[in-house]
């Protein structure tokens, strides 16, 4: 991948990120039409394969845009991914310390958390639509994607080995 | 600064503990890399156990306080908190060492196994195993939005709001910073009303 190339990829995450409500996950959208759509910097596979790895490793979820930046251009693209998420986080709360002695602070605080719910629940519900469509199979990763949430919300099984259990599963499956 | 009344209830005998300080910016690299490995899928209950319980660095009212201007500010939530905390104790270095803390580790394993993955991905039973994960992946996506969906559920704004979103970005395929500057703020300025009506 080219510097500017590199640059504008970067320069997305950053603009994607000061959006970012309801964590990185709600973002997976855009971040499809950008990286997969327009550029096709990585195949529809790729993009699903870095969430995956990214919720079956420990940490946080977000480092599924480390794996998307790093499968793009190596150590560079990770970087980029990566900082542009991460850059507005780092800033916006030293920002806070002196907004917090406005008067109406905690009820901006309120309001942009009520505000914002329903839009990342929005967000979350496309990244879904998004990543079902275009499921491997299909049939058979329908069927994965109904057993998992089946087994999610009907027992206290830790999503983890959820993830895990899938992938072994996964690999016996005819694809 | 509490915002939220805890939704947890927290353990007594922690709760009339006195409050500590980090000791150094190193202690809370190293907490905060504990944290990390613990976290598969939502670090929320990781850290509260750790800051509020073990360490005792918040009392858990300044620990929802803190959590929910995280979530408020833009970029992921658990970086904002790292970084809020961080600098709370020893300025910079401090969100610098709880960050690193909480990225640095996982994310040299992450690519790890990203390498390794890409390494073998000839083989058909790996990229099956993929396969199913990746769908496991979906799944667990799914059951954070229907999650999501119960904590607004009777509340019509916020359910047309979420409508709307989702038609732009799904169906519609409008950039997400289009979305967020038109019915985020008309959401924002919505909320900004009814908490101000409502009693603190």
């Amino acid at each position: 991948m080219s510097a500017p190339a590199l640059l504008a990829l970067f320069a997305h995450f950053l603009s994607l990120s000061v959006f970012a409500t309801g964590g990185g996950m709600a973002l997976a959208s855009d971040m499809h039409r950008y990286v997969v759509d327009e550029h096709g910097y990585l195949t529809h596979t790729q993009f699903i394969n870095s969430i995956a790895l990214a919720q079956a490793a420990p940490g946080p979820n977000i480092l599924f845009v480390t794996v998307m930046g790093w499968q793009m251009a190596g150590l560079p693209g990770a970087l980029a991914t990566t900082l542009g998420m991460s850059l507005p986080a780092m800033v916006f709360p030293v920002l806070i310390s002196r907004a917090s002695r406005m008067a109406q602070f905690n009820r901006l605080i309120r309001a942009l958390q009520r505000g914002l719910g329903p839009i990342a629940l929005g967000l979350m519900a496309s990244t879904c639509f998004l990543l079902t469509r275009e499921t491997p199979g299909p049939w058979l990763g329908l069927a994965c994607i109904a057993a998992s949430v089946a087994v999610l919300t009907l027992t206290r099984t830790p999503p983890v080995a959820v993830i895990l259990a899938a992938g072994v599963l996964g690999a016996w499956l005819p694809w | 600064m509490a915002v939220d009344p805890p939704r947890r209830p927290s353990a007594l005998a922690a709760e009339d503990l006195p409050l500590q300080t980090p000791g150094s910016a190193w202690e809370l690299f190293t907490t905060f890399t504990l944290i990390t490995l613990q976290a598969f899928g939502g670090a929320l209950v990781h850290i509260e156990r750790a800051v509020v319980h073990k360490k005792r660095w918040l009392s858990s009212e300044d620990f929802f306080g803190l959590f929910a201007i995280s979530q408020a500010l833009p970029g992921p939530t658990g970086i904002s908190f790292c970084v809020l905390l961080g600098d709370r104790y020893f300025g910079l270095r401090g969100a610098a060492a709880a960050l690193a803390g909480f990225i640095l580790v996982p994310a040299v394993g992450v690519l790890t196994l990203a390498a390794l993955f890409q390494h073998f991905q000839q083989l058909p039973w790996l990229q099956g195993a993929l396969h199913g994960m990746g769908a496991a992946s979906v799944g667990l996506i799914t059951v954070m939005a229907m999650r999501m969906s119960r904590g607004l559920r009777g509340e019509r704004v916020a359910m047309l709001v979420a409508a709307l979103t989702f038609v732009a970005v799904a169906l519609l395929h409008l950039p997400v910073s289009a979305v967020m500057l038109t019915l985020g703020v008309a959401s924002v300025a919505w909320a900004w009303r009814l908490v101000g009506r409502a009693p603190p």
